[in-house]
C-alpha cells in the first residue's frame, strides 16, 4: 500500500447536533465513551495511514488538547480553517500540507478501516479521484452517487428521484489536481463543497472512480442519534461491551452493583452499591452512578453524575451534567422539537447538555432537550426544549 | 542553568558523519528552555572544530557550515549566563590553548578564581570570563604531563569544587567523556549512537532508553558503547530505564504557544494526578508511594517561584488539619537555625526536581535528620533520588518557562497529601477533587479573559489581592503576569493593601481581586472598595456573582466548589489573563527574557 497521508475534516460545528455542540465540534462528541474523531483516527491507523492532517476550526482547542501532537504514534498536523465555509474550503486549507495523492475523510462519521482500505486499493493512477460508496436504502440526508462501470457519472446531494444511487461514504483518494477543481468550483450559498470539485472533474472528462465497499458506517445527524451510533459500535464489536469487570484504570464498580452487558465503563468512573447499569450503556471518563440508580440504553459523557436512586433510560448527556437524586428519565418514545421541526416518537428519554444541574426529584417528559448550564430545581417536571442557562422552577 | 549535550555515533560501516551536527542542533533546540543567550557545538576528528554564537540557537544554525562536518563525536551547549555576559567568547564549548580539547559545562565552579590564577601564572591564556574555561586548561596541563585523555579528564574534574555536569571531546579521539556532581546528566542508549544531555527531551527523538548518571560517576561514550565508572575507575553497571514520555508531546499541537497548550492541558493533567489515588465510595485518599509516611509533628515546605506559591497553599491546608506547617524560600532555608528533628517532615516542591536552591535545602534537611519528601514532576530527578520519599504530580512535560499545568497539579497533589497526613477527608472532598478537571474545562470553554485584555494591556502595573486560600494564588497571578508581560505586577493578601501598597494604586493600575463567597467575601469586598475609591479598575475572579458583581468592572467567573479548591480554579483565570495580556503585547511568551525553565544554579 502506498504511504498516504490522510486529511481529516474536523472543523465544522455540526449545528444539527446542538445543544451538545455548545463547547465542542461534532467530531468530539462521544460515540460510546470516546470522541467520534478518535474512532476515525483508529480506523485510519488500522488501515495503514501513518500521517494525519486534521483541519480544525470550531472550538479547535478541544481537538488539539485531546489528541496533542500524536495519536498512537502517528503524527498529527493541525491546519486551521478560521471560517467554516464548506468541506471544499476545508480541503483547500490543508493544500499546503500535501503535494501528492492523499486520502480525505470526514472527521464526524465513523467509517470501518475496511472501507478506507478498499478505497485506497481501488484507486488507479489514471484517475483524478476515487470515492468510497456504500449500498444504503435511505439516502435522503446524504450524498447520492451514480456509477457506471466503476466510473462516477453524477453526484447529487439529498437525492429524491428513483435512479440507483450509492451513498457517498465521505472517504476520498484525491490527486493534487483536485485542489484546483475545488478552488475553481462555483460556491453554493457561500460554501465550497468538496463534491462540487468532484463534479467539476467529471464534467471536464477526468476519471473519478467509485469503489463499492461494505462495513460499518455510522453517522449522527441529530443528538439522539448518538444512542444508536454507540449501540451499533457495540453490535459491530468496535467497542467491547464485555470488559467492565477487568476495569479501566482508576474505575471502581461496587460488588453489589449489577452490570448488564454490553456496557463500557471508562477510566475513573465510580459505580456505587446497588446500581443497575445496562444493557447498552456508555459511561464516559470519571462518570458517577450513585447507589441504587438505574441506567439503561444511555450515553453518559465524562464527569456526569447520576445520583442515588435516579433512573436514566434512553438518556444522552453532555459533560459534567448532574441527574439529581431520585430524578426520573423514563425513556422514549417522545416527540422532540428542534427549532421549527417536530420529530415524532423518537427513542429519546431526555438530552442533558453540558453542565446541566438537576437538583433531584425531577421528572422528564420523553423527548426533553435541556440546554447547557440549565439549573433544574427540585421536584420540577421538564418538558420540551429548554434554552441555555435557564433556571427551571416548579 | 545551561543545557549540555553530547553524541557519539555507533560503529557502523555506513554511518554518515554529518549526522553528528544535526543530532546536536536538534537536541539543543529541545534544551533551549534551560537557557538561550548563547549556544555552541564542538565536533572532533583529527582536530576539534568549534562553532559558537551569542544569541538564540538560530544564530548558531546560521553559523555552522552548510555541508558536512566530518567527525567522530560532538558536544553542544546552550547557555544562560552566570559568569560573564552573553557573548561569542563566553559561549561554550571552551578550549585549551592548543584547541585540542573542547568542554561544555552546566553548573558553577566555586574555586574557579584560584584555578584560573594558578593556570594563568603557568602561562595559560584565557579567552572568556567564564568559570568553565579552567577545565580545558586543567586538562591540557595533565596532557602535557603525559596523561592519556581519560586520565587528564579525571584529574581536571578532581580539582573542581562546586556543582557541575561536564562533557569533553579531544582531537583524534572517538569518545565523549562526561561526569556530574550535583547537576543533571542523563545518558541515552540509542541504536544509532550514544547520547548525553542535561535532560531527556534532548535525545528522545533518537531513543527512550536512558541511564541516569549519579554524582561522581564518569561516562565514556564510544562508537562501541557506553562505559560508566566510579571515582576509582571501577566499572559500574547502571540500570537502563525506559522513558515513557511521548517524544512528540513536546510539540505545540496547533497552539501558538506551549503556554496556552499547557493551560489547556490542565484538565488532563489533574485527571492523571488524581487517578487511582481517591475512592469516592469510602471518601478516602491514598497515595501508594507514601504508605510508609506517618503524620509528622511539624512540616517545613521548601520551594522557589511558582512552587513556593503552591507550598504556601499547602502549608495552609496542613495547618487547618492541625499540623504546624511553614513555607520557606528554599534559598533562605537555614536548617541549622530553625527547630528541626526526625519528627519534622521537610517537603521540597520542585517541578523539575533539579532546582538547585531546593536541592540545597533538602540536603540541609537530610543532614539534620529530618524526614524528607520531594513533590515533583520528573521521575528519576535529582531531588527524587535524594529524599526519603517522593510523590509525583504526573503533569507530563512542561515546556513553557512560565509554569501553568504543573502549578495546578502541584496544588492538587499537595491537597491530596495534606488529606492523607492530616486525616481530614470526606466524601465531599473526594467529590470536589473529581469535579476539578471538568470545572477547569468549563473555565477554559467560557473565560472572557481574552476579550478584556484589550482594555488593560497598557496599564502601568497590576495588583493581585486575595485572602485565605486565595492569597497564595494572588501572588502566583502576579508572578505569571510579570514573567511573561514584563509589566510590573505584585500580589498581596487583601488585608495588606492598606499597609503600604495602596499608595501605588491609581486609575492606571488594575486590581485583580479573588473573591470567594465561601470565605472572607465581605472583607475582600472591603478591599475592593478601597481600590475603587482610588479609581483603579477592578477585575474580580469569583464563584459568587451576587456579592461581587456590584464592585467589579469585569467578572471572571469560576464554578462553585469547596473553599480549598477555589484557588485552583481562580488560578486558571489568572493564567489566561496573563497569557492574553502578553499575547496582546507581543511578548516572547514561552521564553521570557532572562528566565530559564529549570534553575540549576543557586
Amino acid at each position: 500500500m502506498p504511504d498516504y497521508s490522510a486529511i481529516v475534516l474536523a472543523a465544522g460545528e455540526g449545528v444539527r447536533l446542538r445543544p451538545l455542540t455548545r463547547n465542542r465540534p461534532k467530531p468530539m462528541l462521544p460515540a460510546a465513551t470516546r470522541p467520534i474523531l478518535e474512532h476515525v483516527f483508529d480506523q485510519l491507523i488500522d488501515a495503514g495511514i501513518d500521517e494525519i492532517v486534521a483541519v480544525v476550526g470550531y472550538r479547535s482547542d478541544r481537538v488539539q488538547s485531546h489528541f496533542g501532537p500524536t495519536y498512537r504514534n502517528v503524527p498529527i498536523t493541525y491546519v486551521s480553517q478560521e471560517k467554516q465555509l464548506g468541506t471544499g474550503h476545508a480541503l483547500l486549507a490543508a493544500e499546503s500540507t500535501v503535494d501528492e495523492t492523499c486520502l480525505v475523510i470526514n472527521g464526524d462519521q465513523i467509517v470501518d478501516s475496511r472501507i478506507v482500505r478498499d478505497t485506497i486499493a481501488g484507486h488507479e493512477p489514471d484517475s483524478a479521484a476515487t470515492l468510497a460508496l456504500l449500498q444504503r436504502s435511505s439516502l435522503e440526508e446524504y450524498g447520492g452517487v451514480v456509477v457506471d462501470d466503476g466510473r462516477v457519472t453524477d453526484i447529487v446531494e439529498n437525492p429524491r428521484d428513483d435512479r440507483e444511487y450509492f451513498l457517498n461514504a465521505g472517504v476520498y483518494v484525491l490527486e493534487p489536481a483536485m485542489f484546483d477543481a475545488v478552488g475553481g468550483a462555483e460556491p453554493r450559498a457561500g460554501e465550497h463543497h468538496l463534491v462540487d470539485g468532484l463534479s467539476t472533474l467529471i464534467d471536464s472528462g477526468e476519471t473519478v472512480r467509485g469503489v463499492v465497499s461494505d462495513g460499518v458506517w455510522v453517522d449522527a445527524t441529530y443528538p439522539w442519534d448518538l444512542l444508536d451510533v454507540s449501540f451499533e459500535l457495540f453490535d459491530a464489536g468496535i467497542v467491547d461491551g464485555a470488559q467492565t469487570q477487568s476495569g479501566s484504570p482508576g474505575a471502581s464498580v461496587h460488588d453489589s452493583a449489577v452490570i448488564r452487558e454490553p456496557v463500557v465503563v471508562d477510566q475513573d468512573c465510580v459505580v456505587k452499591p446497588g446500581a443497575v447499569v445496562g444493557p447498552y450503556v456508555c459511561l464516559g471518563e470519571n462518570a458517577t452512578v450513585g447507589s441504587n440508580a438505574v441506567v439503561e440504553r444511555s450515553v453518559v459523557d465524562a464527569d456526569t453524575r447520576i445520583e442515588a436512586n435516579a433512573t436514566a433510560i434512553e438518556c444522552v448527556t453532555g459533560v459534567g451534567a448532574t441527574i439529581g437524586p431520585g430524578s426520573i428519565i423514563p425513556g422514549g418514545p417522545g416527540d422532540v422539537r428542534v427549532e421549527d421541526r417536530i420529530f415524532e416518537d423518537e427513542s429519546l428519554g431526555a438530552l442533558l447538555a453540558d453542565r446541566v444541574t438537576d437538583r433531584g426529584g425531577v421528572t422528564y417528559v420523553p423527548g426533553s432537550i435541556v440546554g447547557p448550564d440549565v439549573d433544574v430545581h427540585p421536584g420540577t417536571t421538564v418538558r420540551g426544549t429548554i434554552a441555555e442557562g435557564t433556571e427551571v422552577r416548579s | 542553568m545551561c543545557g549540555i549535550i553530547g553524541y557519539t555515533p555507533a560503529q557502523t560501516e555506513s554511518q554518515p558523519n554529518r549526522d553528528i551536527l544535526d543530532v546536536l542542533l536538534d537536541g539543543l533546540s529541545d534544551l533551549e528552555y534551560r537557557g538561550y543567550d548563547s549556544a555552541g557545538v564542538a565536533i572532533t576528528n583529527s582536530s576539534v572544530s568549534v562553532y559558537k554564537r551569542n544569541g538564540e540557537l538560530s544564530e548558531l544554525e546560521a553559523t555552522v557550515p552548510d555541508g558536512s562536518v566530518g567527525g567522530y563525536a560532538g558536544i553542544g551547549h546552550t547557555r544562560w549566563s552566570t559568569h560573564g555576559p552573553p557573548s561569542d567568547e563566553n559561549a561554550h564549548p571552551h578550549t585549551d590553548c592548543n584547541g585540542s580539547v573542547a568542554v561544555v559545562h552546566n553548573g558553577i565552579i566555586e574555586n574557579y578564581r584560584e584555578l584560573r590564577e594558578e593556570l594563568a601564572a603557568a602561562g595559560h591564556e584565557f579567552d572568556s570570563q567564564t568559570d568553565t574555561e579552567v577545565i580545558p586548561h586543567l586538562i591540557e596541563t595533565s596532557l602535557d604531563q603525559g596523561a592519556d585523555v581519560e586520565m587528564a579528564f579525571r584529574r581536571a574534574i578532581d580539582r573542581l569544587e562546586g556543582s557541575f555536569a561536564v562533557a569533553a571531546v579531544f582531537s583524534g579521539s572517538e569518545a565523549v567523556y562526561a561526569t556530574r556532581n550535583q547537576s543533571p546528566l542523563v545518558l541515552g542508549i540509542g541504536e544509532d549512537g550514544y547520547h548525553l544531555a542535561s535532560d531527556v527531551p534532548a535525545f528522545l527523538d533518537h531513543t527512550d532508553q536512558v541511564v541516569y548518571l549519579q554524582d561522581d560517576q564518569f561516562a565514556k561514550l564510544c562508537p562501541s558503547g557506553v562505559e560508566i565508572t566510579d571515582k576509582r575507575e571501577t566499572l559500574v553497571d547502571m540500570p537502563v530505564k525506559t522513558v515513557e514520555w511521548d517524544p512528540e508531546e513536546a510539540g505545540k499541537s496547533g497552539y501558538d504557544h506551549y503556554m496556552l497548550k499547557e493551560i489547556n492541558e490542565q484538565p488532563r493533567a489533574i485527571r492523571n494526578c488524581v487517578r487511582g489515588r481517591v475512592d469516592e465510595m469510602t471518601g478516602s485518599v491514598s497515595i501508594k508511594e507514601l504508605d510508609d509516611l506517618d503524620r509528622p509533628e511539624r512540616i517545613h515546605l521548601v520551594a522557589c517561584g511558582t512552587s513556593y506559591h503552591a507550598s504556601l497553599y499547602a502549608a495552609r491546608l496542613f495547618r487547618n488539619g492541625g499540623i504546624p506547617a511553614t513555607t520557606f524560600y528554599a534559598s533562605e532555608y537555614d536548617a541549622s537555625a530553625v527547630p528541626i528533628d526526625e519528627k519534622t517532615l521537610v517537603i521540597g516542591v520542585t517541578q523539575s526536581g533539579e532546582t538547585a536552591d531546593t536541592l540545597g535545602a533538602l540536603r540541609a534537611a537530610n543532614n539534620e535528620r529530618a524526614e524528607t519528601l520531594t513533590v515533583t514532576n520528573v521521575v528519576g530527578s535529582s531531588a527524587s533520588r535524594e529524599t526519603d520519599h517522593v510523590m509525583y504530580i504526573r503533569a507530563g512535560p512542561e515546556i513553557s518557562v512560565a509554569a501553568t499545568k504543573t502549578f495546578a497539579s502541584q496544588q492538587v497533589a499537595l491537597a491530596m497529601l495534606s488529606s492523607t497526613l492530616t486525616g481530614e477527608c470526606s466524601h465531599k472532598f473526594v467529590e470536589g477533587l473529581r469535579a476539578l478537571p471538568g470545572q477547569i474545562q468549563s473555565i477554559l470553554d467560557s473565560s472572557p479573559a481574552k476579550e478584556i485584555v484589550d482594555t488593560y494591556a497598557n496599564s502601568d502595573a497590576y495588583f493581585f489581592i486575595g485572602r485565605g486560600y486565595g492569597a497564595p494564588v494572588a501572588l502566583e497571578g502576579a508572578l505569571k503576569m510579570k514573567e511573561i508581560t514584563y509589566k510590573h505586577a505584585e500580589g498581596f493578601p487583601g488585608g495588606e493593601l492598606k499597609h503600604g501598597p495602596l499608595a501605588l494604586v491609581t486609575d492606571r493600575t488594575p486590581v485583580v481581586a479573588i473573591v470567594s463567597g465561601k470565605s472572607n467575601a465581605e472583607k475582600m469586598i472591603g478591599n475592593v472598595k478601597e481600590v475603587e475609591a482610588r479609581e483603579a479598575p477592578v477585575i474580580t475572579v469569583t464563584d459568587s456573582s451576587d456579592t461581587a458583581e456590584n464592585y467589579a468592572d469585569h467578572l471572571l467567573r469560576i464554578p462553585d466548589t469547596a473553599c480549598q479548591f477555589t484557588p485552583i480554579l481562580a488560578n486558571v483565570q489568572l493564567q489566561l489573563l496573563a497569557y492574553w495580556t502578553a499575547n496582546q503585547l507581543g511578548r516572547s511568551i514561552d521564553k521570557p527574557r532572562n528566565l530559564a525553565k529549570s534553575v540549576t544554579v543557586e
